[in-house]
């Protein structure tokens, strides 16, 4: 076993330290140190993006990041993407779409959808396809989760337009 | 007209789930909670001599290794459906929690609780195994062969070696010879044989449980199972405990289903109990990715011959079919599996004369057991193909052969329950219409490398699980004190949005508002009894038996109701959670206190001590009209106080019903370097009354793209020592979001008279047609005979090029 370190970062705009083994994965960070289990497991050999993240802008496997590699970033998880209780509009049009059967992947495909979303106001189909070519969905098909990203996509457009949201 | 019933109403876990709130088994944990591991075995087929735990028990932190030689040995089935067999049938019990010998690579052996994980591993690779390994045998034919190896006791294997349980033959009985005179009609006649392989269902959660024992002997298990009630029923077997002992419950999301764990969550829930028990701890037990491939349920591959014979003018006289499954090392669903593979592909087409004869075998491959479509994908895929080559044989168009000769509502036939409603010829319609079907045969000139196709199949399914085995459902709903209602169903929302459905189907049927219901379900503590997820069942068969709950309490409410408007029962109804008079549906009424209406002026009257004057409990009127109503707040609340209260219960036996489907495939095939790309897909479905369209249309969409895997790419096969040779997810290729083509998917409604306000079963027959119809385009692109599931490359270039 390693010995523990203390590893700082910047979880959902808030400042985080925990103390745990430098090679404890992100995920493990995320769901027993700090008991956010919205970040989901389904491989831990990064092929199904059920434990998708956010750090520093990209989407990326939170099962193949180690603590130590996380020590200064920005990480943003499920939890973080509502603003107090209010849901964000890829949230909301997951719900309205039939984007979401098992829920079991759905955190992951959204947070890729929002690393997507962050940089790209109004992606293509390819676009949006290629960004959550990593997750996998067994139940829907794929086809209201692009439907899904792309109304989010609107209606972002039309708050930045209208200058509401966050 | 409905206000609820057929509207897309948003999911009731959807906030849960978008989130990342919503709690799943695998997210679960409990004071003092250990973690459990499995060591399994290596070996496909070895009797276990001697296992030694001395070293793994002297790791620190490991708290009870447990093997065949400290937990309990009674045999049990993992299946639920063993445990509803129907009367005069024999469940297979063919299961232990570790067996005296290990039957495919990744049986269970032994099993370590530690405080976590990783000492768990570590503990378990600890373990001294002395195996003496058998012979082996992983095919069909060759587990049917003289010279195979007996995998288990013959008494497990009446009909013969490697036999699972009863031959199945529809009709029953030993086979007459009308079949043999209706070929003799027959001008044409084709007979083939099929092959389909394994897929598995790569559910996105793992199998998962956490088990907490106490000293009063109760066990409570939360985990991954689509059957909360049945498992309670196969744990009490498995532990030799009574079953009242126990509780299972969802928590109460599951990450995904496709039948992996109708019953047990592979051997989650036991191996979790008996850790549990033998440390007086909770005990939590997850698979890896690993794991749930290599020794959880998959679908069974498959030989199936066909034999079908046909007028000159298209007309099928005859149809004698043969299945033949591979159920792995352990019986799970292979009992009754071949029933429905032999069912639904008898059912499809109006033939006079039709023979099926089918059985599971033995191998010591992974157990194959329930995937969405349950056999039907099989015998489909063989039919469908077996009719594209009578079409080109008779020279007849694929589309119009199929209208020919197709089941309709109210045809007599062999399944004891009616076809009662079809609106299959329209599905055909939709799909030819979406794909283009006039351009089949003129998409390729001969040149270049790229060759298109177009495919057609359709197919029919179940909507619950009679007669395959026991069907009953049951469902309570309580109006609360505040008026809300309360429903209470035990079933399992595995994604399926089930917890919707019912919810819409109880809310319909008693006229609430749609923020007036709450749902209790997958908890067998809190709800009555059901058989659970699988065969398309939830939204017919639980919605059969939340229907019956919901009128029975909206009989009660009307008839209390009556009492204080001084009218007849039948003179009220209720709306949007208003009680009022008959004829002013959709329009306004004055909502009135009930103490205000002439049965309660009577009652007060009548008191012993009058009531005070300005006694107001009701909140203010929620609709203006010229006749009065009554709120469900104020009744609800005014029988409280008068000890009354309204509880529904609704118990139904639902008879079955077939939805109907169709598929339309385009494809090109590289004839370089044998690959196929789906250009797209069409699906058009009856499943009777679409109770949330978005939902079924989900169902839809999911169900074609699993089946473009199966049809494509997914399979698990055996190196020559038994193992696995696709464990992971970039080893076994099932479709991504840059994977899938343009899908069309129709809701082609109609109404069948057995289900809750016409609905039908809609969960698996999106994965029925897919295969069959994409297998047809390729046979019609390439002009080759396309006999083997999946198309892959390799596969798909052999045919091209010998």
């Amino acid at each position: 076993m390693m010995k523990k370190i203390t590893v700082n970062f910047t979880l959902n705009g808030k400042a985080i330290e925990v103390f745990c083994e430098p090679d404890k994965m992100l995920v493990d960070v995320l769901r027993e140190e700090l008991a956010l289990t919205g970040t989901k497991i389904g491989c831990r050999e990064g092929e199904c993006g059920a434990c998708t993240v956010i750090l520093n802008g990209d989407a990326v496997n939170s099962c193949l990041i180690p603590a130590a590699k996380v020590v200064g970033k920005e990480i943003q998880t499920i939890e973080g993407v509502a603003d107090n209780g209010r849901l964000h509009p890829i949230q909301t049009a997951f719900i309205e779409k039939g984007a979401v059967q098992c829920g079991f992947c759905t955190p992951g495909v959204i947070m890729s959808a929002k690393a997507l979303l962050d940089k790209n106001k109004s992606p293509n189909s390819d676009e949006i396809r290629e960004a959550i070519g990593g997750n996998v969905c067994r139940c829907t098909g794929y086809v209201k989760i692009e439907n899904a990203i792309k109304h989010a996509a609107r209606i972002l457009s039309e708050i930045s337009v209208t200058g509401g949201g966050k | 007209m409905m206000k609820i019933v057929g509207k897309n109403i948003d999911r009731l876990d959807g906030v849960d789930k978008v989130t990342g709130v919503g709690t799943f088994s695998t997210d679960l944990s409990a004071p003092g909670m250990l973690y459990g591991k499995i060591l399994r075995s290596p070996h496909p087929h070895a009797r276990i001599i001697k296992v030694d735990t001395s070293e793994a028990e002297k790791l620190p932190g490991v708290e009870a290794v447990i093997h065949r030689g400290n937990v309990p040995n009674n045999p049990f089935n993992t299946a639920a459906p063993m445990y509803t067999t129907v009367p005069y049938l024999k469940p297979v019990l063919d299961q232990w929690i570790f067996a005296e010998k290990a039957r495919f690579v990744g049986d269970e052996v032994a099993a370590v609780a530690a405080v976590s994980e990783k000492i768990a591993e570590a503990a378990c690779k600890l373990i001294k195994v002395e195996y003496e390994v058998l012979p082996a045998v992983f095919g069909i034919k060759e587990a049917m062969a003289a010279d195979a190896p007996e995998i288990h006791d013959p008494r497990i294997t009446p009909e013969g070696k490697n036999v699972v349980a009863e031959i199945i033959r529809i009709p029953p009985g030993l086979p007459g010879d009308a079949l043999d005179k209706a070929f003799e009609d027959a001008d044409i006649i084709i007979e083939e044989e099929f092959k389909t392989n394994v897929q598995k269902q790569c559910q996105m959660e793992n199998m998962a449980a956490l088990a907490i024992t106490k000293p009063d002997g109760s066990i409570t298990v939360h985990s991954t199972t689509q059957t909360p009630h049945p498992t309670k029923a196969i744990l009490a077997k498995v532990f030799g405990v009574p079953a009242s002992k126990i509780r299972v419950t969802n928590p109460p999301y599951v990450g995904g289903g496709f039948g992996s764990r109708i019953g047990l969550s592979g051997k989650a829930e036991v191996v979790a109990i008996a850790l549990s028990m033998a440390t007086r701890k909770p005990v939590k037990v997850v698979y890896t990715r690993k794991e749930d491939f290599m020794a959880t349920d998959t679908r069974h591959a498959s030989i199936v011959n066909v034999k079908l014979g046909a007028k000159k003018d298209g007309t099928f006289v005859a149809l004698d079919l043969k299945g033949y499954t591979n159920t792995g090392a352990y019986c799970t669903f292979g009992a009754e599996l071949p029933g429905v593979l032999g069912a639904m592909t008898l059912a499809i087409y109006r033939i006079p004369a039709i023979r099926y004869y089918g059985h599971s075998v033995y191998t010591n491959c992974t157990p194959g057991g329930a995937m969405r479509g349950f056999g039907n994908p099989q015998g489909n895929f063989a039919l469908e193909r077996v009719v594209d080559m009578m079409a080109e044989k008779l020279g007849m168009d694929a589309k119009e052969l199929r209208e020919k000769n197709i089941s309709r509502a109210g045809d007599p036939w062999f399944l004891p329950y009616p076809c009662s409603s079809s609106e299959l010829a329209e599905c055909i319609k939709q799909c030819a219409r979406s794909i283009g079907w006039e351009r089949r045969g003129k998409l390729n000139n001969g040149s270049g490398h790229i060759r298109r196709g177009l495919g057609i199949a359709v197919g029919t399914h179940v909507s619950n699980a009679w007669p395959f085995c026991v069907d009953y459902d049951n469902a309570y709903v309580a109006v609360q004190s505040d008026g809300s209602v309360n429903l209470s169903v035990g079933c399992c929302d595995m994604g399926t949005g089930i917890s919707t459905s019912l919810p819409q189907i109880c809310a319909e049927a008693m006229g609430l508002k749609w923020e007036d219901i709450t749902f209790t379900f997958a908890d067998t503590a809190s709800t009555p009894f059901t058989i659970g997820n699988h065969a398309s069942r939830g939204a017919y068969a639980q919605g059969t038996a939340v229907k019956a709950a919901a009128d029975d309490v909206k009989k009660q409410l009307l008839g209390y109701a009556a009492g204080l408007f001084k009218v007849s029962p039948e003179a009220l109804i209720i709306e949007d959670s208003i009680i009022k008079p008959v004829g002013a549906e959709g329009k306004g009424v004055t909502v009135v206190d009930p103490m205000t209406l002439p049965g309660a002026i009577e009652e007060a009257a009548a008191a012993p001590v009058p009531p005070p004057q300005d006694h107001e409990i009701v909140k203010p009127v929620h609709t203006q009209g010229p006749q009065k109503g009554i709120s469900l707040e104020g009744l609800a609340y005014y029988a409280h106080i008068r000890n009354k209260q309204f509880i529904g219960v609704g118990k139904t036996i639902p008879p079955n019903a077939p939805p109907w489907h169709c598929c339309a495939a385009e494809v090109e095939v590289d004839t370089e370097l044998g690959t196929v790309q789906v250009v797209k897909m069409a699906a058009a479905h009856d499943v009777g009354t679409v109770i949330n369209p978005l939902i079924v249309e989900g169902q839809i969409e999911g169900g074609v793209v699993q089946g473009i895997g199966y049809a494509l790419s997914e399979e698990i096969l055996y190196q020559p020592n038994g193992q696995q040779a696709h464990t992971s997810f970039s080893a076994y290729m099932l479709p991504t979001a840059e994977d899938i083509p343009e899908i069309d998917t129709f809701i082609v409604e109609g109404s069948d008279p057995s289900g809750p306000f016409g609905a039908k079963g809609a969960g698996e027959c999106g994965l029925v047609c897919p295969a069959s119809a994409i297998a047809n385009a390729v046979a019609n692109a390439l002009g080759a005979k396309v006999n083997e599931l999946p198309m892959t490359a390799e596969r798909v270039y052999a045919l091209i090029h010998g």
